[in-house]
């Protein structure tokens, strides 16, 4: 009992620290240029966790999710450009069609698993991009999109101190999004779809109409992230937006933190977003952040399959737990006590003894 | 084959004259009868591809037969799918562990309720279920993964319970069990019949099954070849030494 107590303790002080972090960054960062990196960093945050509410709770590997990024983000900078609606309003409007659209998307997908939704969702990426790139009347084409900026008169450094923040903000919501669902009786129902889908359907859980459901939630935040993304940026282009690599970033962001995990894309982005715009800074336009992004993803796979926040909890629960035995063991206290106790009913006794 | 089941035939459950089997293959019951009395343990032995777990799949809705009926409480459900005899009162624990192994115990057990929109009476079923088997009430925060193989099963019996079935079919529980654990089962499964809980069990381990069971049906290509009080079979030298292993 006062384990848990000190537990949530630390993990409140963690979070309290982390925000406190966060918030001060852009009045701590030496020019604008670390105030971008740190928006990079966010954007790759809410994306990974957006991901996250598939792939973290029913386990279906979407590297498609590029396509909702660059729909919400195509969505958004139309909307302003071409219907002239205020830039947050057109943000909401765009996230909201492209729930709409992930609705048969989803409804289509779904139907598969493992090796063929992955297929599927890449398909999806590939699609919008040629329609992206051939309808160059409507969207710019390979030629891109300039989006108008929310705030014309703001100077540059202002501009991304506004959209740090508001990146933070829409981090915030995320992560609450995906908090409640991992302690509602939906996310339940979720987790017991990543585990064994046809025994959770054998439990009576509507399975097809839950990932349907959380799918489009996922879209959804996809889709702010790109929306809220090309109001910062400014400059569409589809060959970026609509990017399996964008899919596969949120991917290995999630992997790499831990998918059960509320914070593990978060840790994920942060360290494969800085990795990037490091290799990106450093070494010019050379594909080196790529071979970055790659052994990151294999140092993953091989050493913490599960991620680093289970590996570095289990880690710790070691430590903790030296000097106790394993649930299978019995100690010589133990042994003692029963040739001492020779009367104790036999369940007791199996029971102890692991059985 | 006494019983206090409302049905006019006074059993739970019925299976009658089934022919069953799968896809085009030849059929593995061939008109089977096996009745199930409310508070009891009826428990099916018999050699390999006797049909033993067929039986079960039949019960539990998860395979159609081709023709005969099954009756749970009096009433015809045959055809039903696995959800609507779920909500008919049958619950199936399958063979092999089926636990959801990265999920706590407690996770494990409430989603054994999740049709059931009472929070209440999830609530008693839940306490209901941890007073039956103290392990799950024990381990009611450790993944459901980390326990031993007997500690599994008798997760995966409380899980069964929380929709309050009539009827718990149980295929071959002590599967990859060692004597101890299987000891242990066994008590459990006894605990459930004296709980107000029918059991329909089908074990390769004969002897001990019918050791815990009220009565005994021994299967034998596809149908019931001998059924009657379980002792009386275990007393038999000649079904002894045909289907359950004569002792050493």
């Amino acid at each position: 009992m006062r384990r848990g107590s000190d537990t949530r303790l630390i993990h409140l002080g963690a979070l309290l620290a982390a925000a406190a972090i966060a918030l001060s960054f852009p009045s701590m960062a030496p020019s604008p240029y670390e105030i971008t990196v740190g928006i990079a960093i966010l954007n790759y945050a809410v994306l990974s966790t957006s991901w996250n509410f598939v792939g973290g709770f029913t386990g279906y590997i979407s590297l498609g999710h590029g396509a909702f990024a660059g729909l919400g983000a195509y969505g958004t900078g139309l909307l302003v450009a071409r219907a002239g609606l205020p830039p947050f309003a057109a943000l909401f409007t765009a996230a909201a069609l492209v729930a709409l659209i992930a609705v048969p998307v989803g409804y289509a997908a779904l139907r598969v698993r493992g090796a063929s939704f992955v297929i599927v969702s890449i398909a999806l990426v590939l699609i919008l991009l040629l329609v992206f790139q051939s309808w160059a009347s409507f969207t710019g084409g390979s030629r891109g999109l300039v989006v108008p900026r929310p705030f014309p008169g703001m100077l540059r450094a202002e501009h991304h101190r506004t959209f740090y923040f508001l990146f933070l903000a829409l981090l915030a919501v995320t992560l609450s999004a995906w908090w409640v669902i991992d302690r509602s009786r939906f996310g339940m129902g979720l987790k017991a779809i990543r585990e064994d889908e046809d025994k959770a359907q054998s439990l009576g859980i509507p399975t097809y109409s839950y990932k349907l459901v959380v799918f489009v939630v996922s879209a959804a935040f996809t889709a702010l992230a790109g929306g809220l993304y090309a109001l910062w940026f400014g400059d569409l282009d589809p060959v970026f937006q609509f990017s399996v690599l964008g899919g596969a970033y949120m991917v290995l962001m999630a992997l790499l933190g831990g998918v059960r995990h509320l914070y593990g894309p978060l840790l994920g982005a942060v360290a494969v977003g800085y990795a990037l715009e490091y290799a990106k800074v450093e070494y010019g336009d050379t594909p080196l952040h790529l071979v970055v992004a790659g052994l990151l993803l294999g140092v993953v796979v091989m050493f913490m399959p599960d991620g680093v926040i289970p590996a570095a909890t289990a880690l710790i629960g070691r430590f903790r737990r030296s000097g106790e035995t394993s649930i299978r063991e019995v100690t010589a206290a133990e042994l003692r006590e029963r040739r001492e106790q020779p009367n104790r009913t036999e369940v007791k006794d199996g029971e102890r003894s692991g059985t | 084959m006494a019983s206090d089941s409302g049905s006019s035939s006074g059993f739970l459950l019925e299976l009658d004259d089934i022919r069953a089997g799968y896809g085009r293959a030849a059929l593995v019951l061939r008109g089977l009868t096996v009745r199930v009395p409310a508070g009891a343990i009826v428990c099916l032995v018999g050699p390999n591809g006797a049909g033993k777990s067929t039986v079960l799949k039949v019960a539990s809705g998860l395979l159609t037969p081709r023709s005969g009926r099954i009756l749970v409480d009096g009433e015809d459900v045959t055809g039903r799918g696995p959800q609507r005899m779920l909500a008919a009162g049958v619950a199936h624990v399958l063979q092999g562990h089926s636990v959801f192994r990265e999920m706590t115990v407690a996770e494990n057990v409430l989603l054994g309720g999740y049709t059931l929109r009472d929070k209440a009476l999830v609530a008693e079923r839940a306490a209901f279920v941890r007073d039956l088997f103290p392990v799950v009430a024990q381990r009611w925060t450790s993944l459901a993964g980390l326990l031993s193989g007997g500690q599994q099963k008798q997760v995966e019996f409380a899980r069964s319970l929380m929709v309050g079935p009539r009827v718990v079919l149980l295929d071959e529980p002590s599967m990859g069990l060692d004597p101890r654990a299987t000891g242990v089962v066994f008590e459990q499964i006894v605990r459930m019949r004296d709980a107000g809980t029918a059991v329909l069990l089908v074990e390769q381990n004969a002897r001990r099954a019918l050791e815990a069971a009220d009565t005994g049906c021994v299967l034998d290509l596809g149908r019931v070849h001998v059924s009657g009080p379980a002792e009386e079979l275990l007393a038999d030298s000649r079904l002894g030494e045909l289907y359950l292993g004569v002792r050493p």
